[in-house]
């Protein structure tokens, strides 16, 4: 009896060391277990570097693709049909994580930590360009790249490259896909107020000095707060930038993206007007996503956090195209500015490389970007991400009309030549991000503007 | 024969010694893995200049630069007030409600008695997101709830926006914290309640003891060991205080722990040199406080 107690017990003590020490994983390597997923996405939950099998023709059989919620991007279904046809083509399986913005960042900085970040990585030059190339976790794409393909997409806008290519000459990310963020209003609403006079529908344009009118309007009619100066984190951050830049013209960087310009006094005028408008408010509470929400309820009645994909699916619901939950119209806008000329600010995704200094690996992921960014199923991958292409032509095919059979992207379209610099990747982006909204935080709180400005944006230039 | 006996005893002796090292060896693993080595390792990255980008810059030594450095930023000053003011509020109206609501309760009848363990606890067993979500709505600036029930009898005439404004936002994370954290110890105190030894009780009042003298001198002497384990672990869950301030407020609106902000400095700042020597710097700072904090409760607790 007592033998098999004992033994019982160093069984016990043996499976639990084991399991102990399979949890812990090989000190980073192939078999560490990848951050979770959004829990909507896991079934195709993906090890992150597993990628090293038996090399085919020098290339790995299976790599690993991290992608944030870019269009349909961030749906599984959707990805699905994009990697089965890679998968199909050249042989080279995908395993796809699907990352959220709110914690995406944290899930690869922890994987670049440990040793465990995936092949390839879906998002913006802010990141992959700006902080992880910068830091040398990336691989350097220029060979990917010849005279036709930068034709190609300079063609549509030469700001693109500049956006995906580091101050050392090295690309970070191949760009796919471009837009150009907006805000939107609730026509509905401003059709109540008698502030739709205000706004050029054709153009989608308007005047700050039109801006406040409509907001006066607004509140006249609904007399509680119609817009918000959201600022509880950097999520959406691109929209009150915008907002507070385009009012009288400020800035945000010098255009050599070497400083954090927005202690420029025409910014401070921006904060000082939006700040003393009736129906407008520095809320602390929302970020960009849940501005949305209450401008899809109805409840804010504009919106500065906006572009084509929320034009397309209103708070990512599945709703009626350009509705709100109630069945108001949505109209997207560009930022006010004082002669109705907005520079809006621009979105760039494409697809960077983490440097695995595993050549087998590498060389499959470069395949990948090919396929997906110069290629005849290039449509298709700008298609799932309900974005605009960043060329002309892939792989000999005709991009400029992909999107003519929609009539909300065609329409869109008026809004792209407003397009204004792409000054996020800035050193310190981060730090810049987060004095932002702290800013507007004690800015809303009655702090002195000037002074608060001129603090924030020292801090954000690591002062 | 004495001898012989002797050494079967030793033998015995080590055995149900190895035998009983051998269930607390799994433990111990865990514990030295996730505890102890990880403890050490964080005061050693707190003496550098550590980065998630070792392989552009070497990590290096750098001494105590980084806790002088912290006595200097306002943020983490901030942070700690915070802290503070969140732990001094919370763990004295922890405890004293829980033994206020034990004190009542615990003389039920059982289904009762249940009823009430279960309410206070519910809480506690639910997932800190869902219970975060839950007052998110309640305390929304627009459609909240309580907005709604303040101005509908005439309390406030515009919205308060409770998560969004520097005067309310901490005071309602102590709420929500207050609600999360009192379960547990009501449940300790109805159980200590019930061991008190009622015959010290019933001669107490035979010799004329009020009832306040009853509790104070009788009670609370007996329930002390379970008050210092109240106090203790309502002090570390008060300092750890993380979720409700990612969820809530991400930081802003005066709301900045220490906790939070290491997450913030070690995840977010990346790209800020030595990012992850400085949040291990507040992680032995932040240790350093509980542990004062927790031996001074020790010490107290004792004296009395």
């Amino acid at each position: 009896m007592k033998n098999i107690r004992k033994a019982l017990a160093l069984m016990l003590a043996l499976c639990m060391a084991v399991s102990l020490f399979a949890c812990s994983g090989g000190g980073g390597t192939a078999e560490s277990t990848p951050p979770a997923t959004e829990p909507a996405e896991q079934q195709s939950e993906a090890q992150p570097t597993d990628g090293g099998d038996e090399p085919s023709g020098g290339m790995a059989k299976s790599i690993t693709l991290w992608t944030y919620p870019i269009g349909k991007w961030g749906n599984e279904e959707e990805v699905l049909k994009m990697t089965s046809a890679f998968t199909e083509a050249t042989g080279i399986e995908v395993k796809v994580e699907y990352l959220a913005y709110t914690d995406g960042d944290d899930k690869v900085n922890s994987a670049l930590s440990s040793g465990n970040a995936p092949d390839l990585i879906m998002e913006g030059p802010e990141r992959l360009v700006a902080n992880w190339g910068a830091n040398g976790h990336m691989v350097d794409l220029s060979d990917l790249f010849d005279s036709t393909d930068m034709d190609e997409i300079n063609a549509v806008n030469e700001g693109v490259m500049k956006a995906c290519t580091h101050t050392s000459g090295a690309i970070y990310e191949y760009p796919l896909v471009m837009t150009a963020h907006c805000m939107a209003i609730n026509k509905n609403a401003f059709e109540a107020a008698g502030a739709l006079e205000y706004v050029d529908l054709e153009k989608h344009t308007w005047t700050t000095e039109n801006f406040i009118k409509a907001v006066e309007a607004l509140y006249a009619e609904y007399g509680d707060t119609v817009g918000a100066v959201y600022c509880k984190g950097q999520g959406g951050d691109q929209g009150t930038r915008a907002l507070v830049n385009n009012m009288y013209g400020g800035t945000f960087t010098n255009a050599e993206h070497t400083a954090y310009t927005w202690d420029d006094p025409l910014n401070v005028e921006a904060l000082e007007q939006l700040r003393g408008m009736d129906g407008i408010a520095f809320d602390a509470s929302l970020e960009g996503g849940d501005e949305i929400a209450k401008f899809y309820q109805g409840v804010l009645k504009m919106a500065f956090c906006w572009n084509i994909a929320q034009q397309l699916d209103p708070n990512s619901a599945h709703g009626d195209p350009g509705k709100t939950v109630t069945g108001d119209d949505i109209v997207f806008m560009a930022f006010p500015s004082k002669d109705g000329t907005a520079k809006l600010q621009g979105g760039i995704w494409g697809f960077g490389i983490f440097d695995s200094k595993d050549a087998g690996r590498i060389a499959a992921a470069k395949e990948f970007i090919k396929f997906m960014c110069d290629s005849e199923h290039t449509a298709d991958a700008v298609k799932t991400a309900n974005y605009f292409a960043v060329r002309t032509k892939a792989g000999g095919a005709d991009l400029s009309n992909i999107w003519a059979d929609n009539e909300i992207m065609a329409e869109y379209n008026v809004l792209m030549p407003m397009l204004g610099d792409y000054y996020q990747v800035t050193t310190n982006w981060a730090q810049a991000r987060t004095s932002w909204w702290n800013m507007l935080q004690k800015v809303g709180e009655g702090a002195d503007v000037a002074e608060s400005v001129a603090q924030y944006a020292k801090e954000a230039s690591g002062g | 024969m004495a001898k012989n006996r002797q050494t079967m005893s030793r033998a015995l002796q080590r055995r149900e010694d190895i035998a009983g090292y051998l269930f607390m060896l799994p433990s111990l693993i865990f514990f030295l893995g996730f505890v102890v080595i990880p403890m050490f390792v964080c005061i050693g990255y707190s003496l550098t200049d550590a980065t998630m980008h070792q392989q552009q810059t070497a990590t290096q030594f750098v001494g105590f630069s980084n806790f002088a450095k912290l006595f200097q930023d306002k943020t983490f000053l901030e942070a700690l007030r915070n802290t503070f003011v969140i732990v001094i509020v919370s763990v004295p109206t922890v405890c004293a409600f829980s033994l206020w609501v034990s004190s009542a309760i615990y003389k039920l009848s059982g289904p009762v008695l249940s009823a009430f363990r279960c309410i206070f606890y519910l809480p506690v067993v639910t997932g800190s997101v869902a219970v975060t979500v839950v007052w998110k709505w309640m305390f929304d600036n627009y459609t909240g709830i309580i907005n709604t029930a303040l101005k509908g009898i005439g309390v406030i005439d515009k919205n308060i926006n409770f998560l969004g404004d520097s005067k309310w936002a901490l005071w309602c994370i102590i709420l929500i914290l207050f609600t999360t954290s009192v379960g547990q110890p009501i449940v300790l105190y109805v159980s200590a309640l019930g061991n008190v030894d009622q015959g010290l009780v019933e001669a107490a009042k035979v010799d004329g003891a009020t009832d306040f003298q009853v509790f104070w001198k009788i009670k609370w002497a007996q329930m002390m060991p379970t008050t210092l384990y109240i106090l203790v672990i309502t002090t570390i869950n008060s300092f750890q205080c993380f979720a409700l301030i990612q969820l809530l407020t991400s930081g802003g609106s005066g709301t900045n722990t220490v906790m939070y902000h290491i997450y913030y400095m070690a995840f977010k700042l990346t790209e800020q040199a030595g990012h992850f020597g400085y949040a291990n710097a507040m992680g032995v700072v932040l240790a350093i406080f509980i542990g004062i904090l927790s031996a001074l409760q020790f010490r107290l607790a004792k004296e009395k």
